[in-house]
């Protein structure tokens, strides 16, 4: 997987596409994300980079948090790590961060821990990219909403079950068990999510504002946090002209 | 309020001088159509009833009776498709939204003509 960028959704809009079309965007910024670590193989077992994303008063961080991203906070363990004479690993040496993600990467990473990324190095060329969000929580949703059931008749003799889920299994749909089969779809928990849209088309970049357009929806409220990397995806996007 | 990032996304989409008309106004929209490689201009002519959105989503709303029959159309404000709006006459009226002239039939749907007192 190659290594994106944390951001926020700001919001839709349109804008004026080359033949005078009108496109949905979603208007992301992203970054600029400090570089917190640098997972290899032979010391995490895998290779990942770690980034952050907004910058976090001292007063709210843990120490565990300060102590991640600077040198300078002292603790029982470096001091006894350090009389030792073992050195540790390099911090970014910057304030704490809101939100810490890691992306994973095929290979060795080559960003130094301290480095700072932005649109410019991450999506330069790149025309789609995968937007990782958090989607909306909806609480406990009925079938309707939730599985896109039709419900029951509004007359014809239906009482009080017009949004209900109807029948459950037959005797013979589970091999004659008697009862629902398993992952039956029924009503419960929806939204608040982690959802990956892949292959979305990247209509603008504005690197000076940290703003990246990109065609149609993302998941999350608007200011929520998302993750966004060059995509996998062979297939061109759905095109926005 | 607007985030200014979504101000800032919207500013290469809007018109550079913005159309000169108000509600009331009895207009010709000029648009220009696509017909495969051929471009021509399309004239709709009628009362703007309303005006709605902000930034690219912006609207107004064109009513004319063609046939008797009462015929509303949108168009983007800012869409580059527009290419003028000419005033053919201001109309005076009170209010924003004019959707009291879809209940009026002929004589009735006339709007007071507007003078302005120091035109140049």
């Amino acid at each position: 997987m190659p290594l994106g960028l944390l951001g926020q959704k700001i919001g839709m809009t349109q804008v004026v596409g080359e033949d005078g079309k009108m496109i949905p965007v979603t208007v992301l910024k992203l970054g600029p994300c400090p570089v917190l670590q640098v997972r290899s193989q032979e010391l995490d077992g895998y290779d990942a980079v770690q980034i952050g994303f907004v910058e976090k008063p001292r007063r709210l961080a843990t120490k565990a948090e300060r102590g991640h991203v600077s040198s300078k906070v002292e603790s029982k363990r470096r001091k006894r790590l350090t009389g030792a004479g073992v050195t540790l690993s390099p911090k970014a040496e910057i304030e704490p961060q809101r939100f810490v993600r890691e992306f994973r990467l095929d290979k060795p990473a080559e960003q130094a821990v301290g480095t700072t990324l932005t649109t410019n190095e991450v999506f330069n060329g790149v025309k789609a990219v995968d937007v990782i969000g958090q989607t909306k929580g909806r609480g406990f949703t009925g079938v309707m909403k939730r599985q896109n059931y039709a419900g029951q008749p509004a007359a014809h003799g239906a009482k009080k079950v017009h949004r209900c889920i109807g029948s459950l299994a037959s005797l013979a749909s589970n091999r004659g068990g008697g009862r629902p089969k398993k992952g039956r779809k029924m009503a419960g928990h929806y939204g608040n999510e982690r959802v990956t849209i892949r292959n979305l088309q990247v209509v603008r970049v504005d690197a000076d504002e940290h703003m990246m357009l990109v065609y149609g929806a993302v998941p999350g409220p608007n200011g929520g946090v998302v993750m966004v990397r060059p995509t996998n995806k062979k297939r061109k996007p759905q095109a926005a002209n | 309020m607007q985030h200014p990032l979504l101000t800032h996304a919207e500013k290469s989409s809007l018109r550079e001088t913005p159309l000169q008309f108000d509600i009331g106004d009895t207009v010709d929209v000029h648009q220009r159509i696509l017909e495969g490689d051929k471009s021509r201009v399309q004239i709709f002519n009628g009362i703007v009833i309303a005006r709605r959105g902000a930034g690219t989503r912006e609207l107004f709303v064109v009513r004319r009776i063609v046939g008797g029959e009462g015929v509303e159309r949108s168009f983007p404000v800012n869409s580059p498709k527009i290419e003028k709006v000419v005033v053919k006459r201001r109309g005076r009226v009170r209010r924003a939204k004019l959707y009291f002239l879809r209940e009026r039939v002929g004589k009735a749907t006339r709007l007071t003509e507007r003078h302005e007192k120091n035109e140049e």
